[in-house]
Protein backbone atom coordinates (compact mmCIF):
# COMPACT_ATOMS: atom_id res chain seq x y z
CA UNK A 1 0.00 0.00 0.00
CA UNK A 2 1.43 3.34 -0.98
CA UNK A 3 1.40 6.30 1.27
CA UNK A 4 0.59 9.60 -0.35
CA UNK A 5 2.74 12.57 0.47
CA UNK A 6 0.80 15.77 0.66
CA UNK A 7 2.65 18.57 -1.12
CA UNK A 8 2.62 22.15 -0.12
CA UNK A 9 0.94 24.79 -2.27
CA UNK A 10 -0.95 23.66 -5.39
CA UNK A 11 -1.43 19.92 -5.30
CA UNK A 12 1.15 18.52 -7.71
CA UNK A 13 0.60 14.80 -7.94
CA UNK A 14 3.83 12.80 -7.91
CA UNK A 15 5.28 10.76 -10.73
CA UNK A 16 3.40 7.67 -9.68
CA UNK A 17 0.20 9.42 -10.77
CA UNK A 18 1.38 9.99 -14.31
CA UNK A 19 0.25 6.56 -15.41
CA UNK A 20 -3.19 7.13 -13.94
CA UNK A 21 -3.42 10.58 -15.54
CA UNK A 22 -2.57 9.20 -18.99
CA UNK A 23 -5.08 6.41 -18.47
CA UNK A 24 -7.77 8.93 -17.56
CA UNK A 25 -7.23 11.20 -20.56
CA UNK A 26 -6.59 8.37 -23.05
CA UNK A 27 -10.19 7.61 -24.14
CA UNK A 28 -11.03 11.24 -24.87
CA UNK A 29 -7.72 12.07 -26.52
CA UNK A 30 -7.51 8.92 -28.65
CA UNK A 31 -11.13 9.07 -29.81
CA UNK A 32 -10.79 12.77 -30.62
CA UNK A 33 -7.72 11.98 -32.71
CA UNK A 34 -9.38 9.09 -34.56
CA UNK A 35 -12.80 10.68 -35.12
CA UNK A 36 -12.02 14.40 -35.37
CA UNK A 37 -8.38 15.12 -36.16
CA UNK A 38 -7.66 12.28 -38.57
CA UNK A 39 -10.90 13.02 -40.48
CA UNK A 40 -9.93 16.69 -40.65
CA UNK A 41 -6.53 15.80 -42.15
CA UNK A 42 -8.24 13.40 -44.57
CA UNK A 43 -10.70 16.16 -45.43
CA UNK A 44 -7.93 18.57 -46.36
CA UNK A 45 -5.99 15.95 -48.31
CA UNK A 46 -8.94 14.37 -50.11
CA UNK A 47 -10.38 17.75 -51.06
CA UNK A 48 -7.41 17.96 -53.44
CA UNK A 49 -8.17 14.62 -55.09
CA UNK A 50 -10.77 12.98 -57.27
CA UNK A 51 -12.46 9.74 -56.21
CA UNK A 52 -15.72 8.53 -54.69
CA UNK A 53 -16.58 8.15 -51.01
CA UNK A 54 -15.22 4.63 -50.58
CA UNK A 55 -13.07 4.71 -53.73
CA UNK A 56 -9.42 3.73 -53.62
CA UNK A 57 -8.45 5.17 -57.01
CA UNK A 58 -7.62 8.67 -55.89
CA UNK A 59 -5.73 11.07 -58.08
CA UNK A 60 -4.36 14.47 -57.21
CA UNK A 61 -6.15 17.36 -58.93
CA UNK A 62 -5.03 20.37 -56.89
CA UNK A 63 -7.70 23.02 -56.42
CA UNK A 64 -9.99 21.64 -59.13
CA UNK A 65 -12.58 20.32 -56.65
CA UNK A 66 -12.85 23.76 -55.09
CA UNK A 67 -13.26 25.47 -58.47
CA UNK A 68 -15.83 22.93 -59.68
CA UNK A 69 -17.64 23.00 -56.35
CA UNK A 70 -17.94 26.79 -56.34
CA UNK A 71 -19.00 26.94 -59.99
CA UNK A 72 -21.52 24.09 -59.85
CA UNK A 73 -23.92 24.74 -57.01
CA UNK A 74 -21.45 25.25 -54.18
CA UNK A 75 -21.25 29.01 -54.60
CA UNK A 76 -25.01 29.21 -54.55
CA UNK A 77 -25.10 26.95 -51.49
CA UNK A 78 -22.76 29.33 -49.66
CA UNK A 79 -25.08 32.20 -50.56
CA UNK A 80 -28.11 30.28 -49.27
CA UNK A 81 -26.18 29.44 -46.09
CA UNK A 82 -25.40 33.12 -45.58
CA UNK A 83 -29.02 34.17 -46.14
CA UNK A 84 -30.34 31.43 -43.89
CA UNK A 85 -27.81 32.03 -41.12
CA UNK A 86 -28.21 35.82 -41.03
CA UNK A 87 -32.01 35.60 -40.89
CA UNK A 88 -31.89 32.74 -38.38
CA UNK A 89 -29.44 34.55 -36.09
CA UNK A 90 -31.32 37.86 -36.16
CA UNK A 91 -34.73 36.28 -35.56
CA UNK A 92 -33.69 33.84 -32.83
CA UNK A 93 -31.62 36.46 -31.00
CA UNK A 94 -34.30 39.14 -31.19
CA UNK A 95 -37.08 36.82 -30.06
CA UNK A 96 -34.82 35.23 -27.46
CA UNK A 97 -34.01 38.61 -25.93
CA UNK A 98 -37.59 39.89 -25.99
CA UNK A 99 -38.97 36.78 -24.34
CA UNK A 100 -36.16 36.65 -21.80
CA UNK A 101 -36.97 40.25 -20.83
CA UNK A 102 -40.65 39.37 -20.47
CA UNK A 103 -39.89 36.27 -18.41
CA UNK A 104 -37.52 38.35 -16.28
CA UNK A 105 -40.12 41.05 -15.64
CA UNK A 106 -41.13 41.40 -12.02
CA UNK A 107 -44.47 39.72 -12.57
CA UNK A 108 -45.60 36.82 -10.38
CA UNK A 109 -45.15 33.45 -12.03
CA UNK A 110 -43.63 34.81 -15.23
CA UNK A 111 -40.37 32.92 -14.96
CA UNK A 112 -42.26 29.64 -14.61
CA UNK A 113 -43.49 30.07 -18.18
CA UNK A 114 -40.07 29.35 -19.66
CA UNK A 115 -40.73 25.59 -19.99
CA UNK A 116 -42.77 25.76 -23.23
CA UNK A 117 -39.88 27.49 -25.00
CA UNK A 118 -37.48 24.61 -24.51
CA UNK A 119 -39.86 22.04 -25.98
CA UNK A 120 -39.26 22.72 -29.70
CA UNK A 121 -35.56 22.54 -28.92
CA UNK A 122 -35.59 19.08 -27.38
CA UNK A 123 -38.17 17.08 -29.34
CA UNK A 124 -36.93 15.27 -32.47
CA UNK A 125 -36.45 17.72 -35.36
CA UNK A 126 -37.61 15.19 -37.94
CA UNK A 127 -40.99 14.97 -36.24
CA UNK A 128 -41.44 18.73 -35.87
CA UNK A 129 -40.27 19.28 -39.46
CA UNK A 130 -43.05 16.94 -40.58
CA UNK A 131 -45.57 19.08 -38.67
CA UNK A 132 -44.32 22.21 -40.43
CA UNK A 133 -44.48 20.41 -43.75
CA UNK A 134 -48.14 19.76 -42.99
CA UNK A 135 -48.83 23.35 -41.87
CA UNK A 136 -47.18 24.79 -45.01
CA UNK A 137 -48.55 22.22 -47.48
CA UNK A 138 -50.09 23.57 -50.71
CA UNK A 139 -53.90 23.74 -50.76
CA UNK A 140 -54.76 21.79 -47.59
CA UNK A 141 -52.02 23.16 -45.32
CA UNK A 142 -53.38 25.33 -42.50
CA UNK A 143 -51.45 28.42 -43.62
CA UNK A 144 -52.77 28.30 -47.17
CA UNK A 145 -56.28 27.60 -45.93
CA UNK A 146 -56.08 30.69 -43.73
CA UNK A 147 -54.73 32.74 -46.63
CA UNK A 148 -57.47 31.67 -49.02
CA UNK A 149 -60.03 32.04 -46.24
CA UNK A 150 -58.91 35.66 -45.85
CA UNK A 151 -59.34 36.15 -49.60
CA UNK A 152 -55.58 36.27 -50.25
CA UNK A 153 -53.76 34.21 -52.84
CA UNK A 154 -52.16 30.99 -51.66
CA UNK A 155 -48.39 30.64 -51.42
CA UNK A 156 -46.63 27.60 -52.83
CA UNK A 157 -43.97 26.87 -50.22
CA UNK A 158 -42.90 23.72 -52.02
CA UNK A 159 -42.06 24.84 -55.55
CA UNK A 160 -41.28 28.55 -55.17
CA UNK A 161 -37.70 29.35 -54.06
CA UNK A 162 -38.37 32.40 -51.88
CA UNK A 163 -41.25 30.97 -49.85
CA UNK A 164 -39.40 27.64 -49.48
CA UNK A 165 -36.40 29.38 -47.92
CA UNK A 166 -38.73 31.49 -45.80
CA UNK A 167 -40.48 28.37 -44.51
CA UNK A 168 -37.16 26.74 -43.55
CA UNK A 169 -36.03 29.94 -41.77
CA UNK A 170 -39.31 30.19 -39.85
CA UNK A 171 -39.12 26.56 -38.82
CA UNK A 172 -35.49 26.92 -37.70
CA UNK A 173 -36.43 30.00 -35.70
CA UNK A 174 -39.37 28.28 -34.02
CA UNK A 175 -37.16 25.33 -33.18
CA UNK A 176 -34.13 27.16 -31.77
CA UNK A 177 -35.10 30.55 -30.33
CA UNK A 178 -35.86 28.86 -27.00
CA UNK A 179 -32.14 28.33 -26.55
CA UNK A 180 -31.57 32.07 -26.73
CA UNK A 181 -34.48 32.69 -24.35
CA UNK A 182 -32.74 30.48 -21.77
CA UNK A 183 -29.29 31.99 -22.42
CA UNK A 184 -30.50 35.60 -22.23
CA UNK A 185 -32.62 34.83 -19.17
CA UNK A 186 -29.61 33.31 -17.40
CA UNK A 187 -27.56 36.37 -18.37
CA UNK A 188 -30.23 38.81 -17.14
CA UNK A 189 -30.29 37.04 -13.77
CA UNK A 190 -26.57 37.68 -13.29
CA UNK A 191 -26.88 41.47 -13.71
CA UNK A 192 -26.49 43.47 -10.48
CA UNK A 193 -30.10 43.83 -9.30
CA UNK A 194 -29.40 46.72 -6.90
CA UNK A 195 -28.14 48.93 -9.72
CA UNK A 196 -31.21 48.15 -11.80
CA UNK A 197 -33.52 48.82 -8.86
CA UNK A 198 -31.80 52.11 -8.13
CA UNK A 199 -32.49 53.18 -11.70
CA UNK A 200 -36.22 52.43 -11.27
CA UNK A 201 -36.26 54.55 -8.16
CA UNK A 202 -34.69 57.33 -10.19
CA UNK A 203 -37.68 57.09 -12.51
CA UNK A 204 -36.18 55.19 -15.44
CA UNK A 205 -38.88 53.28 -17.39
CA UNK A 206 -38.43 49.72 -18.64
CA UNK A 207 -37.18 50.91 -22.04
CA UNK A 208 -34.59 53.29 -20.61
CA UNK A 209 -33.48 50.66 -18.15
CA UNK A 210 -33.00 48.22 -21.03
CA UNK A 211 -31.40 50.67 -23.45
CA UNK A 212 -28.92 52.28 -21.09
CA UNK A 213 -28.30 49.58 -18.47
CA UNK A 214 -29.20 46.00 -19.38
CA UNK A 215 -28.25 46.07 -23.06
CA UNK A 216 -24.73 47.47 -22.48
CA UNK A 217 -24.20 45.09 -19.56
CA UNK A 218 -25.27 42.16 -21.73
CA UNK A 219 -22.70 42.86 -24.46
CA UNK A 220 -20.44 39.96 -23.57
CA UNK A 221 -23.38 37.55 -23.39
CA UNK A 222 -24.74 38.84 -26.68
CA UNK A 223 -21.41 38.10 -28.33
CA UNK A 224 -21.35 34.56 -26.93
CA UNK A 225 -24.96 33.94 -27.96
CA UNK A 226 -24.19 35.35 -31.42
CA UNK A 227 -21.38 32.83 -31.87
CA UNK A 228 -23.35 29.85 -30.57
CA UNK A 229 -26.35 30.77 -32.73
CA UNK A 230 -24.24 31.34 -35.84
CA UNK A 231 -22.62 27.92 -35.43
CA UNK A 232 -26.08 26.36 -35.04
CA UNK A 233 -27.26 28.17 -38.17
CA UNK A 234 -24.26 27.03 -40.21
CA UNK A 235 -24.98 23.41 -39.28
CA UNK A 236 -28.66 23.35 -40.14
CA UNK A 237 -29.38 20.02 -41.79
CA UNK A 238 -32.30 17.95 -40.50
CA UNK A 239 -34.82 20.72 -41.13
CA UNK A 240 -33.79 20.97 -44.79
CA UNK A 241 -33.44 17.22 -45.30
CA UNK A 242 -37.03 16.66 -44.20
CA UNK A 243 -38.80 19.81 -45.41
CA UNK A 244 -37.29 20.57 -48.82
CA UNK A 245 -34.33 18.25 -49.62
CA UNK A 246 -32.53 21.42 -50.68
CA UNK A 247 -35.13 22.31 -53.31
CA UNK A 248 -36.73 23.83 -55.23
CA UNK A 249 -33.82 24.21 -57.63
CA UNK A 250 -31.25 24.53 -54.83
CA UNK A 251 -33.06 27.42 -53.14
CA UNK A 252 -32.67 25.81 -49.70
CA UNK A 253 -29.50 23.82 -50.37
CA UNK A 254 -27.14 25.02 -47.65
CA UNK A 255 -23.41 24.30 -47.51
CA UNK A 256 -23.89 21.32 -45.20
CA UNK A 257 -26.68 19.93 -47.31
CA UNK A 258 -24.39 20.30 -50.32
CA UNK A 259 -21.70 18.27 -48.52
CA UNK A 260 -24.21 15.53 -47.76
CA UNK A 261 -25.70 15.56 -51.24
CA UNK A 262 -22.33 15.42 -53.04
CA UNK A 263 -20.83 12.88 -50.65
CA UNK A 264 -23.70 10.49 -50.08
CA UNK A 265 -26.07 10.90 -53.02
CA UNK A 266 -23.77 11.89 -55.91
CA UNK A 267 -20.71 10.14 -54.46
CA UNK A 268 -18.36 12.95 -55.46
CA UNK A 269 -16.19 12.93 -52.34
CA UNK A 270 -13.78 15.52 -53.73
CA UNK A 271 -16.40 18.24 -54.06
CA UNK A 272 -18.04 17.24 -50.77
CA UNK A 273 -14.69 17.50 -49.00
CA UNK A 274 -13.89 20.84 -50.61
CA UNK A 275 -17.16 22.26 -49.24
CA UNK A 276 -16.57 20.49 -45.91
CA UNK A 277 -13.23 22.27 -45.68
CA UNK A 278 -14.90 25.65 -46.28
CA UNK A 279 -17.51 24.83 -43.66
CA UNK A 280 -14.77 23.97 -41.17
CA UNK A 281 -12.87 27.19 -41.91
CA UNK A 282 -16.06 29.21 -41.59
CA UNK A 283 -16.87 27.71 -38.17
CA UNK A 284 -13.27 28.21 -37.09
CA UNK A 285 -13.41 31.87 -38.11
CA UNK A 286 -16.60 32.40 -36.08
CA UNK A 287 -15.15 30.72 -32.99
CA UNK A 288 -11.80 32.46 -33.46
CA UNK A 289 -13.54 35.82 -33.65
CA UNK A 290 -15.25 35.08 -30.35
CA UNK A 291 -12.03 34.04 -28.62
CA UNK A 292 -10.22 37.10 -29.96
CA UNK A 293 -12.96 39.48 -28.82
CA UNK A 294 -13.44 37.90 -25.41
CA UNK A 295 -9.66 37.79 -24.91
CA UNK A 296 -9.34 41.49 -25.71
CA UNK A 297 -12.09 42.40 -23.26
CA UNK A 298 -10.55 40.17 -20.59
CA UNK A 299 -7.23 41.92 -21.08
CA UNK A 300 -8.78 45.31 -20.59
CA UNK A 301 -10.76 44.34 -17.51
CA UNK B 1 -50.84 51.19 -8.88
CA UNK B 2 -52.86 51.02 -12.11
CA UNK B 3 -49.59 51.44 -14.01
CA UNK B 4 -48.26 48.28 -12.38
CA UNK B 5 -51.43 46.40 -13.25
CA UNK B 6 -51.23 47.59 -16.84
CA UNK B 7 -47.60 46.53 -16.97
CA UNK B 8 -48.49 43.08 -15.63
CA UNK B 9 -51.37 42.67 -18.04
CA UNK B 10 -49.10 43.53 -20.97
CA UNK B 11 -46.42 41.07 -19.87
CA UNK B 12 -48.94 38.26 -19.36
CA UNK B 13 -50.64 38.91 -22.70
CA UNK B 14 -47.39 38.88 -24.65
CA UNK B 15 -46.13 35.78 -22.85
CA UNK B 16 -49.42 33.96 -23.35
CA UNK B 17 -49.37 34.79 -27.06
CA UNK B 18 -45.78 33.53 -27.37
CA UNK B 19 -46.57 30.29 -25.52
CA UNK B 20 -49.61 29.69 -27.74
CA UNK B 21 -47.61 30.25 -30.93
CA UNK B 22 -44.80 27.99 -29.76
CA UNK B 23 -47.09 25.17 -28.67
CA UNK B 24 -49.51 25.43 -31.58
CA UNK B 25 -47.64 23.14 -34.03
CA UNK B 26 -47.66 20.34 -31.44
CA UNK B 27 -51.38 20.77 -30.81
CA UNK B 28 -51.96 20.77 -34.56
CA UNK B 29 -49.95 17.56 -34.86
CA UNK B 30 -52.10 15.85 -32.22
CA UNK B 31 -55.35 17.00 -33.87
CA UNK B 32 -54.18 15.99 -37.35
CA UNK B 33 -52.99 12.62 -36.10
CA UNK B 34 -56.53 11.54 -35.21
CA UNK B 35 -58.35 12.98 -38.25
CA UNK B 36 -59.47 10.92 -41.18
CA UNK B 37 -57.23 11.37 -44.19
CA UNK B 38 -60.17 12.70 -46.16
CA UNK B 39 -60.67 15.51 -43.68
CA UNK B 40 -56.98 16.50 -43.93
CA UNK B 41 -56.87 16.62 -47.71
CA UNK B 42 -60.16 18.50 -48.13
CA UNK B 43 -59.35 22.24 -47.87
CA UNK B 44 -62.99 23.01 -47.03
CA UNK B 45 -63.27 20.54 -44.13
CA UNK B 46 -63.47 21.89 -40.57
CA UNK B 47 -60.15 22.41 -38.78
CA UNK B 48 -61.29 20.56 -35.65
CA UNK B 49 -61.53 16.76 -36.08
CA UNK B 50 -65.09 15.79 -37.04
CA UNK B 51 -64.44 12.20 -36.02
CA UNK B 52 -61.70 11.07 -33.69
CA UNK B 53 -59.78 8.20 -35.27
CA UNK B 54 -57.72 7.05 -32.31
CA UNK B 55 -56.87 3.88 -34.21
CA UNK B 56 -54.55 5.94 -36.47
CA UNK B 57 -51.89 5.75 -33.79
CA UNK B 58 -51.76 1.93 -33.52
CA UNK B 59 -52.16 1.80 -37.33
CA UNK B 60 -49.03 3.89 -37.83
CA UNK B 61 -47.19 1.86 -35.18
CA UNK B 62 -48.05 -1.34 -37.06
CA UNK B 63 -46.90 -0.10 -40.47
CA UNK B 64 -43.21 0.25 -39.60
CA UNK B 65 -40.77 -1.26 -37.06
CA UNK B 66 -41.07 1.61 -34.59
CA UNK B 67 -40.34 -0.68 -31.62
CA UNK B 68 -37.01 -1.69 -33.17
CA UNK B 69 -36.17 1.95 -33.97
CA UNK B 70 -36.92 2.95 -30.37
CA UNK B 71 -34.68 0.16 -29.06
CA UNK B 72 -31.86 1.28 -31.38
CA UNK B 73 -32.30 4.88 -30.26
CA UNK B 74 -32.28 3.93 -26.58
CA UNK B 75 -29.15 1.79 -27.01
CA UNK B 76 -27.39 4.54 -28.97
CA UNK B 77 -28.44 7.49 -26.82
CA UNK B 78 -27.87 5.79 -23.45
CA UNK B 79 -24.51 4.25 -24.37
CA UNK B 80 -23.20 7.39 -26.08
CA UNK B 81 -24.27 9.60 -23.16
CA UNK B 82 -22.76 7.33 -20.49
CA UNK B 83 -19.59 7.11 -22.56
CA UNK B 84 -19.40 10.90 -22.94
CA UNK B 85 -19.94 11.45 -19.21
CA UNK B 86 -17.42 8.79 -18.18
CA UNK B 87 -14.72 9.80 -20.64
CA UNK B 88 -15.30 13.49 -19.97
CA UNK B 89 -15.23 13.09 -16.21
CA UNK B 90 -12.03 11.03 -16.25
CA UNK B 91 -10.23 13.39 -18.61
CA UNK B 92 -11.53 16.51 -16.89
CA UNK B 93 -10.41 15.16 -13.51
CA UNK B 94 -6.92 14.31 -14.75
CA UNK B 95 -6.47 17.71 -16.45
CA UNK B 96 -7.62 19.49 -13.29
CA UNK B 97 -5.88 17.45 -10.58
CA UNK B 98 -2.71 15.95 -12.01
CA UNK B 99 0.40 17.56 -13.38
CA UNK B 100 2.01 15.40 -16.02
CA UNK B 101 4.29 15.85 -19.01
CA UNK B 102 2.37 16.84 -22.14
CA UNK B 103 -0.69 17.99 -20.22
CA UNK B 104 -1.14 21.19 -22.22
CA UNK B 105 -0.82 19.48 -25.59
CA UNK B 106 -3.17 16.67 -24.59
CA UNK B 107 -5.69 19.18 -23.25
CA UNK B 108 -5.59 21.11 -26.52
CA UNK B 109 -6.10 17.83 -28.41
CA UNK B 110 -9.03 16.87 -26.16
CA UNK B 111 -10.72 20.23 -26.80
CA UNK B 112 -9.92 20.36 -30.52
CA UNK B 113 -13.13 18.46 -31.18
CA UNK B 114 -15.01 21.62 -30.18
CA UNK B 115 -13.36 23.47 -33.08
CA UNK B 116 -14.02 20.72 -35.64
CA UNK B 117 -17.76 20.53 -36.27
CA UNK B 118 -18.86 17.02 -37.12
CA UNK B 119 -20.88 18.38 -40.02
CA UNK B 120 -17.70 19.41 -41.86
CA UNK B 121 -16.11 15.96 -41.66
CA UNK B 122 -19.03 13.63 -42.41
CA UNK B 123 -17.43 12.20 -45.54
CA UNK B 124 -14.06 11.19 -44.01
CA UNK B 125 -15.81 9.89 -40.86
CA UNK B 126 -17.97 7.66 -43.07
CA UNK B 127 -14.79 6.47 -44.82
CA UNK B 128 -13.18 5.63 -41.47
CA UNK B 129 -16.30 3.77 -40.32
CA UNK B 130 -16.21 1.84 -43.60
CA UNK B 131 -12.52 0.98 -43.15
CA UNK B 132 -13.25 -0.28 -39.63
CA UNK B 133 -16.23 -2.32 -40.94
CA UNK B 134 -18.33 -0.43 -38.42
CA UNK B 135 -21.08 0.75 -40.76
CA UNK B 136 -24.49 -0.55 -39.62
CA UNK B 137 -23.21 -1.59 -36.18
CA UNK B 138 -23.93 -0.33 -32.66
CA UNK B 139 -20.24 0.37 -32.03
CA UNK B 140 -20.18 2.45 -35.19
CA UNK B 141 -23.07 4.52 -33.84
CA UNK B 142 -21.71 4.84 -30.30
CA UNK B 143 -17.90 4.95 -30.20
CA UNK B 144 -17.29 7.95 -32.51
CA UNK B 145 -19.58 10.05 -30.28
CA UNK B 146 -17.87 9.31 -26.96
CA UNK B 147 -15.11 11.92 -27.00
CA UNK B 148 -16.79 15.14 -25.87
CA UNK B 149 -14.79 18.33 -25.72
CA UNK B 150 -17.70 19.97 -23.93
CA UNK B 151 -17.85 17.31 -21.19
CA UNK B 152 -14.06 17.36 -20.77
CA UNK B 153 -14.01 21.14 -20.49
CA UNK B 154 -16.93 21.34 -18.05
CA UNK B 155 -15.65 18.57 -15.77
CA UNK B 156 -12.19 20.17 -15.73
CA UNK B 157 -13.77 23.49 -14.72
CA UNK B 158 -15.78 21.73 -12.06
CA UNK B 159 -12.85 19.86 -10.52
CA UNK B 160 -10.64 22.96 -10.63
CA UNK B 161 -13.21 24.59 -8.36
CA UNK B 162 -13.49 21.59 -6.01
CA UNK B 163 -11.69 21.86 -2.65
CA UNK B 164 -8.16 20.38 -2.72
CA UNK B 165 -8.06 19.68 1.01
CA UNK B 166 -10.32 16.64 0.53
CA UNK B 167 -7.70 14.91 -1.62
CA UNK B 168 -4.91 15.79 0.74
CA UNK B 169 -6.79 14.51 3.75
CA UNK B 170 -7.64 11.28 1.92
CA UNK B 171 -4.00 10.82 0.89
CA UNK B 172 -2.90 11.15 4.51
CA UNK B 173 -5.43 8.46 5.34
CA UNK B 174 -3.72 6.27 2.75
CA UNK B 175 -6.46 6.25 0.12
CA UNK B 176 -5.33 5.40 -3.41
CA UNK B 177 -5.69 8.04 -6.16
CA UNK B 178 -8.34 5.91 -7.82
CA UNK B 179 -10.37 5.79 -4.61
CA UNK B 180 -9.95 9.52 -4.10
CA UNK B 181 -11.38 10.09 -7.55
CA UNK B 182 -14.22 7.61 -7.27
CA UNK B 183 -15.28 8.06 -3.65
CA UNK B 184 -14.44 11.68 -2.93
CA UNK B 185 -14.63 13.75 -6.11
CA UNK B 186 -16.94 11.88 -8.48
CA UNK B 187 -19.89 12.15 -6.01
CA UNK B 188 -19.30 15.91 -5.71
CA UNK B 189 -19.86 16.22 -9.45
CA UNK B 190 -23.27 14.57 -9.37
CA UNK B 191 -25.46 17.68 -9.85
CA UNK B 192 -23.31 18.96 -12.72
CA UNK B 193 -23.35 15.46 -14.22
CA UNK B 194 -27.15 15.38 -14.19
CA UNK B 195 -27.50 18.69 -16.05
CA UNK B 196 -24.84 17.84 -18.60
CA UNK B 197 -26.12 14.28 -18.93
CA UNK B 198 -29.66 15.28 -19.82
CA UNK B 199 -28.46 17.71 -22.49
CA UNK B 200 -26.07 15.17 -24.00
CA UNK B 201 -28.79 12.53 -23.87
CA UNK B 202 -31.29 14.72 -25.74
CA UNK B 203 -28.63 15.67 -28.29
CA UNK B 204 -27.82 12.02 -28.90
CA UNK B 205 -31.48 11.04 -28.99
CA UNK B 206 -32.24 13.70 -31.59
CA UNK B 207 -29.02 13.27 -33.56
CA UNK B 208 -29.99 12.73 -37.16
CA UNK B 209 -26.94 13.50 -39.30
CA UNK B 210 -24.58 11.05 -37.60
CA UNK B 211 -26.88 8.00 -37.74
CA UNK B 212 -27.68 8.97 -41.33
CA UNK B 213 -24.07 8.37 -42.37
CA UNK B 214 -23.34 5.50 -39.93
CA UNK B 215 -26.33 3.19 -40.42
CA UNK B 216 -28.80 2.70 -43.27
CA UNK B 217 -30.54 -0.63 -42.70
CA UNK B 218 -34.06 -0.75 -41.28
CA UNK B 219 -32.74 -2.99 -38.51
CA UNK B 220 -30.14 -0.49 -37.35
CA UNK B 221 -31.79 2.88 -37.92
CA UNK B 222 -32.79 5.20 -35.09
CA UNK B 223 -36.25 6.70 -34.62
CA UNK B 224 -35.51 9.98 -36.46
CA UNK B 225 -34.27 8.13 -39.53
CA UNK B 226 -37.11 5.66 -39.35
CA UNK B 227 -39.60 8.52 -39.17
CA UNK B 228 -38.07 10.13 -42.27
CA UNK B 229 -38.30 6.82 -44.14
CA UNK B 230 -41.88 6.32 -42.96
CA UNK B 231 -42.75 9.82 -44.12
CA UNK B 232 -41.53 9.23 -47.66
CA UNK B 233 -43.48 5.94 -47.86
CA UNK B 234 -46.67 7.47 -46.49
CA UNK B 235 -46.39 10.59 -48.66
CA UNK B 236 -46.51 8.48 -51.81
CA UNK B 237 -49.66 6.87 -50.36
CA UNK B 238 -50.82 10.34 -49.15
CA UNK B 239 -51.49 8.99 -45.66
CA UNK B 240 -50.95 12.34 -43.96
CA UNK B 241 -52.79 11.35 -40.78
CA UNK B 242 -50.44 8.42 -40.26
CA UNK B 243 -47.40 10.69 -40.74
CA UNK B 244 -48.70 12.90 -37.91
CA UNK B 245 -49.49 9.83 -35.77
CA UNK B 246 -45.93 8.61 -36.24
CA UNK B 247 -44.57 12.07 -35.35
CA UNK B 248 -46.69 11.95 -32.22
CA UNK B 249 -45.23 8.54 -31.36
CA UNK B 250 -41.71 9.94 -31.80
CA UNK B 251 -42.36 13.12 -29.82
CA UNK B 252 -44.29 11.93 -26.77
CA UNK B 253 -41.48 10.03 -24.96
CA UNK B 254 -39.11 12.98 -25.35
CA UNK B 255 -41.81 15.40 -24.28
CA UNK B 256 -42.32 13.44 -21.05
CA UNK B 257 -38.57 13.44 -20.32
CA UNK B 258 -38.39 17.16 -21.12
CA UNK B 259 -41.23 18.08 -18.78
CA UNK B 260 -39.87 15.90 -15.97
CA UNK B 261 -36.28 17.13 -16.30
CA UNK B 262 -37.07 20.74 -17.16
CA UNK B 263 -34.79 22.29 -14.52
CA UNK B 264 -31.79 20.19 -15.51
CA UNK B 265 -32.37 20.99 -19.18
CA UNK B 266 -32.39 24.72 -18.54
CA UNK B 267 -29.20 24.39 -16.50
CA UNK B 268 -27.63 22.19 -19.15
CA UNK B 269 -28.38 24.63 -21.99
CA UNK B 270 -26.61 27.36 -20.03
CA UNK B 271 -23.65 25.04 -19.37
CA UNK B 272 -23.52 24.02 -23.01
CA UNK B 273 -22.96 27.54 -24.30
CA UNK B 274 -19.34 27.74 -23.19
CA UNK B 275 -17.77 26.81 -26.51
Amino acid sequence: MRTGRPRSGRSRADRRNWGLAYLFVAPTVLLTVVFSIVPLVMLGWRSLQKGNVFGTSLRFVGMRNYREMLAEGGGKALGVTAEYTVAFVLLTMFLGLVLALLLNAKVPGASRLRAPFIIPLVVPAVATALIWGNLFAPRFGLLNRLLSGAGLSEIDFVSRPGPALGMVILFGTWQFFGQNVILYLAALKTLPQDVLEASSVDGAGPWQRFRYMQWPMLRRNTLLILVVTTLTGLQTFTQIYVLTSGGPDGATRTALFYVYDQGFAKFDAGRADAMGMLLFLLSLAVTGLQIAMLGRRDGRA
Amino acid sequence: MPRILLHRAAVYTLLAAAVLIVMFPLVWMALTAVKSNGQIINPAAPLWPTEWHWSNIPDAWGKAPFARWFVNTVVFAVAATLGQLAAGMLAGYAFAMFDFPGRRVLFALALSGLMIPFSAIIVPVAQILGDLHWLNTYQGLIVPNIASGLATFLFRQFFLGAPRQLAEAARIDGASELRIFWQVYAPLARPATAALGIILFLQNWNNFLFPLIAVNTTKMQVISQGLAVFQSQMTTQTQYNLIMSASLIAIVPVLLVAVAAQRHIVEGITLGAVD
